[in-house]
């Protein structure tokens, strides 16, 4: 059975200097993965090269069994893969509602776009009230909010974030957290950059951990949890 | 105090000119970052052509303005496809090169086809005027000056209203972000060309039957336009068309009050203050990038 | 970028140098169009170098050229009329270029400290526009748009502006290659490439700025006046045409901006090819160049200097990305 997404064997170059050597991983239907790793690790680059912004100049992406290495980065959304950059991309001289109509951009999520429009507010009813305000006055989780909104929009098959929770209160980073579970549920698969760490793995069926462009370690978020090893290195915990 | 009424309305009408081409300049260059040096250029071949129409076939050149857009959108989509898309990635010289290249090719072109006399287009109605109050104004001005508004607004409807035209914005915010929401960057870029040569075409025809022109009247044109787009500020329609008519004013009053020679250099005296101490204009956004 | 090839230039660049230097005994000068064609070509070396400077080292990319040009032009034509300085002067020439240095200085610094980008160039091109409506205006001094006669009477042969454009050229290419191997040069990468993180490096972006700016004013000064010394006859239209501003700029792109060599090829060509059009096509050389342009850019956005690096060449060859490799 085929994977989803399915990262293998890619080495990515800005430039002259290598950012990822020989990494591998896959993401299963409906599933939460997670990508955890220090700064500098190569974690938003293969986010990147996923949503084609960057090519891989060795090794394969292949989506639904078939490559999209040589896809441009705005034919991926009408592929189904919604990519939340870091520092979420939002734009803020327009409307909250602007922003959303633009998430529904791709052809396929036009019919049903007050569908996803009602669904969008069911998940983020703060955004319903703030639908004519400039993107960037709002506030950071509400920004983290309406990114995550216009990337569902597009009734994306994976949704791939990338550090949904820097710069975050703690209880925005929970309520979000529990807004990824609920669109995982519904059946959105999710791919998750994260460095904090300890939140993710409990939401993640799978975590995969690099280190300066390597993959490390990866297992089930629960067995990570659990790993005396990885616990210490990242959770700085003793056994 | 009639006088420089007369002078003000004087400045309005023409500086609406130079706004409809700002607005093209402005759209441009927010999503190519590019300074379409040769808008002047494509202003005049729309004034040619508008003549030609109207002194091959006696049809009213009013009529042009309806006949040039689409022409203009088509040419505009084939110039982009053709040429400028090419050349995005090399960069902004090469683009702004390739503009200049385009414009001294077009300008010449024209001349050596229809001469470099001046042409200018009369029919029966050019000399007429209304009178408002103590102030005289030119019947074709005001019909331009009209259309130019005409203009402003349909632009403005179309990035306000239109779903490819908030693509638009958001292209000009930030591209990178778009184009992950599935936003083509070539298409937009493809759409805002189109618009920007078709409202150059319309700034042609308001030429065509307001005043004379000649094939290399085109490129002060574009500098004047880009004084225009400098005051009004990048990313704003309103605000293009506003400087536009701005400039117009300063022309005008410098015009009456100075010697002529010197008005110019008002202009672009202007021009060099608004960008060292307002360079996103009067209503721009975007700062010194 | 792995610039001098030095084995190149030693066994190339020197038996050429000295064929340039002998070349003028070899013909008539008078008669022989070449001569003038090289001495046009040896100007537009050194003003494309100017440009090159100010743009592709220091990243400023100025349309204001010719404003430079033009100072010189008449800084030269004002002081030999009013007799301070003779024929072919050399304190003229310098008395230019130091003209339009301090034009660069003065306008460079307001400039400079508040414009990046578009808007600089933007700013260059208002400047040079304003100062032809300056000279235009400037009544008996500039001799108003009519502009200044000089006495012709002076003429007596082409060889000196043959050797005085070309020493200009080499001296341009001498100060440009012991500046860039100087600590400035290295400061000037810096700043090219990330202006913030130069200066938060202790980099005083700002003087190296106008250092690059007013050298290049320098150089572009006294073309102007070797210019005006053989036109005899300078008005604002002329000198102060945007093509000095945009042909400088041309040919550095076409020959490889940011490459000591590139303006030098660049200019050769673009100038071979303008004076060909001018022979061959002379009703329509100006549409055979702008087409000449065009296909340029179309084709060789990169100049000739990056034909046979790798993967840098024509985009039309690559796959459209406004996404590079590099972030």
């Amino acid at each position: 059975m085929k994977h989803l997404l399915e990262v293998s064997s890619v080495d990515i170059f800005y430039g002259d200097a290598q950012a990822v050597w020989d990494v591998s991983f896959c993401v299963d239907r409906e599933q939460i993965v997670a990508l955890v790793g220090a700064n500098g690790a190569g974690k938003s680059t293969l986010l990147d090269a996923i949503s084609c912004i960057v090519r891989p100049s060795r090794g394969e992406v292949l989506f639904q069994g078939k490559s999209i290495n040589h896809v441009r980065p705005e034919e991926v959304a009408a592929l189904g893969i919604s990519h939340v950059p870091e520092g979420r991309g939002l734009f803020s001289r327009m409307t909250v509602l602007e922003n959303l109509e633009l998430g529904g951009f791709p052809v396929r999520a036009r019919p049903s776009f007050e569908e996803s429009l009602a669904r969008v507010f069911d998940l983020f009813p703060v955004l319903k009230n703030r639908i004519h305000q400039r993107a960037g006055s709002l506030s950071g989780g509400e920004q983290q909010m309406l990114a995550i909104a216009r990337a569902v929009m597009a009734k994306p098959v994976v949704l791939m974030l990338d550090e949904p929770s820097l710069g975050l209160a703690p209880v925005i980073v929970k309520l979000m957290f529990e807004i990824i579970q609920d669109l995982n549920r519904e059946g959105v698969t999710v791919l998750l950059v994260e460095q904090n760490v300890h939140r993710t793995l409990e939401i993640a069926d799978h975590a995969y951990v690099l280190k300066t462009g390597r993959m490390e370690l990866s297992g089930k978020g629960s067995d990570l949890l659990r790993n005396p090893e990885f616990k210490q290195a990242y959770l700085g915990m003793k056994g | 105090m009639a006088a420089f009424l007369q002078i003000l309305v004087n400045g309005v009408l023409f500086g609406s000119m130079y706004g409809v081409a700002a607005i093209g300049l402005s759209l441009i260059f927010g999503t190519m970052q590019i300074i379409f040096i040769a808008q002047g250029a494509m202003m005049i071949l729309a004034a040619y052509i508008t003549y030609w129409i109207f002194t091959l076939t006696s049809v009213d050149p009013f009529f042009c303005f309806v006949l040039i857009i689409p022409i203009f959108l088509g040419i505009g989509w084939i110039f982009y496809a053709g040429l400028f898309s090419r050349v995005a990635a090399a960069g902004k010289n090469p683009s702004l090169l390739l503009a200049f290249g385009l414009m001294i090719l077009l300008e010449n072109l024209m001349s050596l086809a229809w001469t470099a006399n001046t042409r200018a287009v009369t029919t029966s109605y050019t000399g007429m005027g209304l009178a408002v109050g103590n102030i005289q104004i030119s019947f074709t001005r005001a019909v331009v000056f009209l259309i130019s508004l005409l203009a402003t607004g349909l632009v403005f409807f179309f990035m306000k209203k239109t779903l490819w035209g908030k693509a638009v914005r958001a292209a000009s915010e930030n591209i990178k972000a778009a184009a992950l929401l599935g936003i083509s960057p070539r298409r937009v870029s493809g759409i805002t060309f189109s618009i920007g040569i078709a409202l150059a075409g319309i700034a042609g025809v308001a030429t065509a039957t307001t005043y004379p022109f000649d094939p290399y009247f085109g490129f002060v044109f574009s500098l004047k336009a880009l004084i225009a787009v400098a005051f009004g500020g990048i990313g704003s329609v309103g605000g293009a068309m506003f400087g536009g008519i701005l400039l117009g004013v300063i022309e005008s009053v410098s015009a009456y009050t100075i010697s002529g020679g010197w008005a110019d250099a008002i202009s672009y005296g202007a021009f060099l203050l608004v960008l060292m101490f307002r360079p996103q204009g009067i209503f721009g956004r975007s700062a010194a990038s | 970028m792995g610039e001098h090839n030095w084995k190149a230039i030693c066994w190339g660049g020197f038996p050429l140098l000295g064929f340039l230097l002998v070349f003028p005994f070899l013909v008539d000068s008078e008669e022989s169009y070449l001569v003038y064609f090289l001495f046009l070509t040896f100007i537009y070396v050194s003003m494309a170098q100017g440009w090159n400077l100010v743009a592709g080292y220091a990243g400023q990319a100025s349309l204001g050229q010719h404003a430079f040009f033009g100072v010189g032009a008449y800084v030269t034509a004002i002081a030999w009329k009013a007799e301070w300085i003779g024929y072919l002067d050399p304190v003229g020439m310098l008395l230019s270029g130091l003209g339009a240095a301090v034009l660069a200085i003065l306008i460079g610094i307001p400039l400079l400290a508040k414009l990046r980008g578009d808007y600089f160039a933007l700013g260059t091109l208002g400047l040079g526009e304003i100062l032809r409506v300056v000279f235009t205006q400037g009544g008996s001094l500039t001799g108003g748009p009519v502009g200044l006669m000089l006495p012709s009477s002076a003429y007596e042969s082409m060889a000196p502006y043959y050797y005085i454009a070309l020493a200009i050229a080499l001296v341009t290419l001498l100060v440009l290659f012991l500046l860039l191997r100087s600590s400035v040069g290295l400061a000037f990468v810096a700043i090219r490439e990330d202006e913030e993180a130069a200066g938060a490096n202790g980099i005083f972006v700002l003087k190296y700025k106008i250092l690059a700016f007013s050298v290049g004013a320098f150089f572009t000064g006294m073309c102007g006046s070797i210019f005006a010394y053989y036109l005899f006859h300078i008005h604002p239209s002329g000198v102060f045409s945007l093509n000095w501003a945009l042909l400088p700029v041309l040919m550095t792109i076409l020959g490889g901006i940011g490459t000591l060599m590139g303006p030098i090829i660049g200019a050769f060509v673009m100038s071979a090819v303008f004076e060909m059009a001018n022979t061959w096509l002379p009703d329509i050389h100006p549409i055979f160049s702008g087409a000449f342009i065009i296909l340029v850019m179309l084709f060789l956005p990169k100049g000739i200097m990056s034909l046979g690096s790798k993967g840098d060449q024509s985009p039309i060859l690559r796959r459209l990305l406004p996404f590079k490799r590099a972030v």
